[in-house]
């Protein structure tokens, strides 16, 4: 109540006149079209690429982004090693306890888990601890994680997810993006030792093979036969 | 004969109607010419003879015929410019700028069903709709739009105006009682209770101005306001003005006190069970009563058709074309071309791109618009009445725009609060300035 009568009308008269000469929000629908906004994704898809085969690597991005949680996604990983799983399994009792759980910053649960193999967790408290726990370094915690164990076993990840606070799909989203953080050993690693574990027996055999010929396999051998391997002692 | 016939059953069927629409055309056209070069000469002594019947009918006639494209314009109006403070655009889709829809309203109306409700009285239900326009429509009857440009003067105008003007309530009760639903009725009776309410402040709010004038006579009101602005009577009774324009509003059944036929709003008033043209001619009506208020809220208060200063240099034009003799058709037949021309010349100095015959046509439409505006110009200062007219219709439309901006802006008052304006508020303020006008008139005059 202004003490000035009629004020009120004045000032809203003002008002509408000046919207008069303002520029005018309607968008003349079918001839103009507006640019979606830049965050709109429009109808969520899974894609798949030219082999036919899913383009979706499991990093729950998308899960972790939605600002709604309507997002449950599970599956197996790029490689196909183990199920990780991301939301709620089946109840929406469950589904509401995990958002509570997810919203105080901890890590979920999950039932639908499969258990993992167990390792040895000194290692990854070590690192962690040289990182103050401290979920900024998590590039390097990772990074530190894999030069100890040699790549990035689930166990660990789940340490450090639980030590750190940091949420499992975010350090899976990282791990995941870096090409030169692995889940599994490196194939240079396992290869060699499978070509290792061979070795033995095909000494073995060479051996077997240079008496039966008495000698000649080892004289002849060598350069000019290239496809057969090399005996060593 | 075969020629013929062969011919014309070669035409296609718009070619058959364009050779038998000229020819009919044609032959009435001769008629015409006919008929005024043998009797021309009667027909204008028995008019000349009748002059004031003459009158009185052409000025009926022009009246009745210029509401419809002023109700058109209104309309028009009143949705852009309501739309433009909304931040939207408003209709753009029907000619220029939109500017055709209120036509497009028109024609819709028109082709709507006209339905009278069982159970209602069926003359006075027709006869509502046409009560309510002619009320509104004959207080254009005294209206000065110009100097000798208007359809009476009487010495009683401001009265005949309010007499007629108050007439609208009884189509609007009657439209109220015949229709024979109780909505209907309560409508029509409470937009009787407004109009007649506020028909008092109305009228009591000018009582002091026609002391001042002392005429009631509109056209002799205007006249006594020429000369500076300052002589307006809008400055002698500004609380006069304040209560005649808060009571216009109402009368003329206007946001904020437009409860009678509140638009936004399920049931109509008075005007529930009315559709097609009679609805239209409420509508009409509505429109036509903003226009009339505004026109006489200029008349009384801003100086009707004077401008608001006498012009410094007075201009006067001794044009006498007929002098030139054989040269002024020379120069009918040369100045456009030359005007066309030099108006295009911008176009084709401004860009390559312009091809020539867009230069010609930008040219032709300046060319025109210049001329238009020299001849505008030249009866602005050589005609009394376009100059008056030009006067009268700039203030109105600042009226009906201030109308409009009102609707566009203020909320719809409660009908207690609307009572209560009228009989606590507006009739002992129209009354005090009533007492003080007339006690400084005994005081000056002494």
């Amino acid at each position: 109540m202004s003490l000035i009568p009629g004020l009120g009308i004045v000032s809203g008269m003002a008002l509408t006149l000046r919207r008069f000469f303002e520029p005018k929000v309607t968008i003349k629908y079918p001839e103009v079209r507006l640019d979606p906004p830049h965050k709109f994704r429009g109808r969520l898809q899974l894609l798949y690429d030219e082999w036919g085969t899913l383009k979706c690597e499991t990093c729950f991005q998308c899960a972790q982004a939605c600002p709604i949680e309507c997002i449950d996604m599970g599956g197996m990983d790029t490689r196909g090693r183990y199920h990780v799983h991301w939301g709620a399994p089946e109840t929406y009792g469950e589904r509401r306890e995990e958002s509570a759980l997810r919203r105080s910053g901890r890590t979920v649960p999950d039932p639908a888990y499969q258990p993992f193999a167990s390792i040895d967790l000194t290692a990854v408290d070590a690192v962690l601890d040289d990182f103050d726990r401290d979920p900024a370094h998590m590039l390097e915690i990772l990074e530190a994680t894999q030069a100890t164990y040699g790549y990035l076993p689930v166990a660990a990840l789940k340490r450090i997810s639980n030590l750190t606070g940091a949420w499992y799909a975010m350090i899976y989203g990282t791990a995941s993006y870096y090409r030169h953080l692995r889940f599994e050993p490196s194939s240079a690693t396992s290869q060699a030792a499978a070509v290792e574990a061979q070795r033995p027996a095909e000494t073995t055999y060479l051996a077997a093979f240079d008496t039966a010929l008495g000698g000649a396999a080892s004289a002849t051998g060598g350069g000019r036969r290239t496809s057969k391997p090399r005996a060593q002692a | 004969m075969t020629v013929i016939n062969r011919t014309w059953d070669r035409l296609t069927l718009p070619g058959k109607v364009v050779f038998t629409v000229l020819p009919v055309l044609l032959a009435l056209l001769l008629a015409l010419v006919a008929v005024i070069a043998i009797l021309g000469g009667t027909i204008v002594d028995i008019l000349a003879a009748n002059l004031p019947i003459v009158r009185f009918v052409v000025a009926a006639t022009v009246i009745l015929l210029m509401t419809i494209p002023t109700a058109f314009l209104l309309i028009y109006m009143e949705m852009k410019v309501i739309a433009l403070m909304n931040l939207r655009i408003g209709p753009d889709r029907v000619g220029p700028f939109g500017s055709l829809l209120s036509v497009v309203h028109g024609l819709k109306v028109l082709m709507k069903e006209d339905f009278t409700p069982t159970g209602a009285d069926p003359l006075v239900f027709t006869w509502a709709p046409v009560v309510t326009y002619l009320a509104s429509v004959m207080t254009l009857l005294v209206i000065p739009f110009a100097p000798g440009l208007y359809g009476q003067d009487f010495n009683i105008g401001l009265l005949y105006f309010f007499a007629i003007g108050g007439l609208s309530v009884v189509g609007l009760l009657m439209a109220g009682w015949s229709s024979y639903n109780k909505y209907s009725l309560l409508g029509g009776l409470r937009s009787a209770a407004q109009v007649i309410s506020y028909e008092i402040p109305l009228t009591l709010s000018v009582v002091g101005l026609i002391l001042l004038a002392g005429t009631m006579s509109l056209n002799q009101i205007v006249l006594n306001q020429s000369g500076w602005f300052s002589s307006w009577y809008v400055f002698q009774q500004p609380l006069g003005f304040v209560i005649f324009f808060i009571a216009a509003t109402a009368e003329g059944n206007r946001t904020p006190f437009d409860l009678t036929e509140a638009d936004s709003e399920i049931v109509a008033g008075f005007a529930t069970e009315y559709s097609g043209m009679r609805f239209g001619f409420f509508f009409f009506a509505e429109y036509v009563n903003v226009f009339i208020l505004s026109a006489l809220t200029v008349a009384l208060f801003f100086g009707g058709w004077n401008a608001p200063f006498p012009w410094p240099w007075p201009l006067t034009l001794s044009l006498d074309p007929g002098g030139l003799g054989i040269e002024l058709l020379i120069l009918v037949a040369v100045v456009p071309l030359i005007l066309t021309l030099i108006f295009a010349t911008p176009f084709w100095i401004a860009s390559s791109r312009i091809k020539s015959w867009q230069a010609l046509l930008g040219g032709f439409v300046l060319a025109n618009l210049f001329l238009v505006g020299l001849i505008v110009a030249g009866a602005y200062i050589s005609l009394d009445w376009v100059a008056g007219v030009l006067w009268f219709m700039g203030k109105t439309y600042v009226f009906v725009f201030t109308f409009v901006w009102m609707r566009g802006t203020l909320p719809r008052v409660r009908i207690d609060q609307l009572m209560d304006f009228a009989w606590k508020w507006l009739l002992p303020a129209s009354l005090l300035n009533l007492f003080v006008t007339a006690a400084a008139i005994v005081v000056v005059n002494r």
